[in-house]
């Protein structure tokens, strides 16, 4: 016999240990299978939760860029009034 | 296509009935494929214990993935693939080096040369870790460098290139002996 079919000989299909498949089977049966339709449910369920999650950091941004303007608005409202009284004090001072 | 004899007695709607989720549809392919698939991966480690539990592993990634086959052909290609694969991962992880001799069972039905079996199979287990899955899916499933290099991903010259090295080195090995 020739070294080819020595090895095909060796090298023939052998059984796996008693109790294989009831092991391999269990162990499936303790990993639920997501069928394609709950999968494609998951995944549209997880872009929602992801889109709103943006868009309501987005809003959150925009309330807080809007309280900062208002901010400065106010600022500088106060500095223009210290200004003009600033202004009509010297104003009354050269008057005299 | 090279079915095992389990395989060719699978009822043709058994993977559309797993793939439904019926449990014992899928014992049926576990049934048939079984064999094979542990014996890739005992031919490639020598050890009994470690290719069940790779060959465990393998049928629980094909669990997850029943969807993902499209016929009785693509699943067997898919379980030679991932069985190669995988053997190959866990030796690069493991760093599995060393082969014990006990753990290299003689097979149910006696090979024509029990002895040379045997010696085949702890020189094997000996070669480099591509030459051994090149010569184990060529002389066990008895597929052409085609096919190998489909499911190892290994450049058809190269597998060609495994099997005469690993031939060569064997029949050496075996004049040695």
């Amino acid at each position: 016999m020739n070294l080819e079919s020595q090895l095909r000989a060796a090298l023939r299909h052998k059984q796996p240990p008693a109790g294989f498949r009831e092991s391999a089977l269990a162990a499936t049966r303790r990993q639920p299978r997501l069928r394609p339709a709950w999968r494609a449910i998951a995944a549209a369920a997880l872009l929602t939760l992801l889109a709103g999650g943006t868009t309501a950091r987005w809003v959150e941004e925009r309330r807080e860029g809007q309280r900062a303007k208002e901010q400065v608005l106010t600022a500088l409202r106060i500095t223009t009034d210290k200004l003009r009284d600033t202004r009509e004090t010297i104003h009354e001072a050269s008057n005299h | 296509m090279n079915f095992t004899a389990a395989a060719e007695t699978l009822p043709d709607d058994s993977l559309t009935r797993a793939q439904a989720g019926d449990s014992e549809a899928f014992a049926e392919l576990v049934a048939a494929h079984e064999a094979m698939v542990f014996s890739l991966a005992f031919h490639f480690f020598g050890q009994r214990e470690r290719a069940a539990d790779v060959a465990q592993e393998v049928f629980l990634q094909l669990f997850r993935a029943l969807d993902t086959i499209e016929s009785q052909g693509h699943l067997l290609f898919w379980l030679r693939q991932v069985t190669s694969r995988k053997c190959i991962d866990e030796l690069r992880r493991k760093r599995l080096r060393s082969v014990s001799l006990d753990d290299i069972a003689e097979p149910a039905t006696p090979a024509p040369d029990p002895l040379l079996g045997r010696e085949l199979r702890k020189l094997i287990a000996r070669l480099p870790e591509s030459q051994r899955i090149v010569v184990t899916l060529r002389y066990q499933e008895d597929l052409g460098p085609e096919e190998i290099s489909h499911i190892t991903n290994i450049p058809l010259n190269t597998v060609k290139s495994h099997l005469h090295r690993a031939l060569r080195s064997l029949r050496r090995s075996l004049e040695e002996s």
